[in-house]
């Protein structure tokens, strides 16, 4: 979802996004991954920075625990 | 490679080089060897890493929770290392037994050594299962 958002945000590079919320660029191919749950204010960052709610770009997964219980929403 | 990699790298290959020297020396000099530990020093140099980059993020949320928990791995390992040398220090020298000094101060080199060489492998494989590099 979040590669999604990129490219509909004027194919924005994972650098730029990595600059624009203040994290490094692994990090950004970490969640873009699903192998990093990020902390509530980069979540919110994110969902700033490409315009929608954070739920836009997360889903919380019942009964889930680590990265497994955040899911983006394309199902990653 | 981000800095942390970078920072982890570097005090492994600090840490190895300072055991071989140690080993190396060791039948040389004997106990004079524990000069080889005088490497560690080059620790000392790792926050270089972390220099501010001009609009470049160096460390982030991500890298700070891999950073505690490396650290939380390797004071793990230490204190179990170190309980178990405690504890094995009678079998060795006797319950009215000294601890030599010398081994007292090999303990505070070896210790650092157990700290950072494990904190930097923890670092790397957590580093190594966070996925590649895409575009």
């Amino acid at each position: 979802m979040i590669r999604r958002l990129r490219f509909d945000h004027g194919e924005m590079t994972q650098q730029e996004l990595a600059v624009r919320v203040g994290v490094t660029r692994q990090t950004i191919i970490a969640l873009e991954a699903g192998k990093y749950v990020p902390s509530l204010l980069l979540a919110f960052r994110l969902a700033r920075v490409f315009g929608v709610s954070v739920e836009g770009v997360f889903q919380y997964q019942d009964g889930e625990t680590g990265p497994s219980a955040v899911k983006l929403p394309d199902g990653k | 490679m981000n800095a942390s990699q970078k920072e982890a790298w570097f005090n492994l290959v600090v840490v190895l080089a300072a055991l071989l020297m140690v080993a190396a020396l060791v039948p040389f000099l004997g106990k004079g060897a524990m000069g080889g530990f005088g490497l560690l020093g080059f620790l000392g140099l790792s926050p270089v890493f972390f220099r501010k980059q001009q609009g470049a993020v160096v460390l982030d949320e991500r890298d700070t929770q891999i950073r505690l928990r490396s650290q939380f791995c390797a004071h793990l390992v230490f204190w179990l290392l170190f309980v178990l040398a405690a504890m094995s220090a009678p079998a060795i020298y006797g319950w009215e037994g000294s601890v030599p000094v010398v081994l007292v101060m090999q303990s505070v080199f070896c210790g650092l050594t157990v700290i950072q060489g494990v904190s930097s492998l923890a670092t790397l494989i957590q580093y190594g299962r966070g996925g590649h590099d895409a575009a």
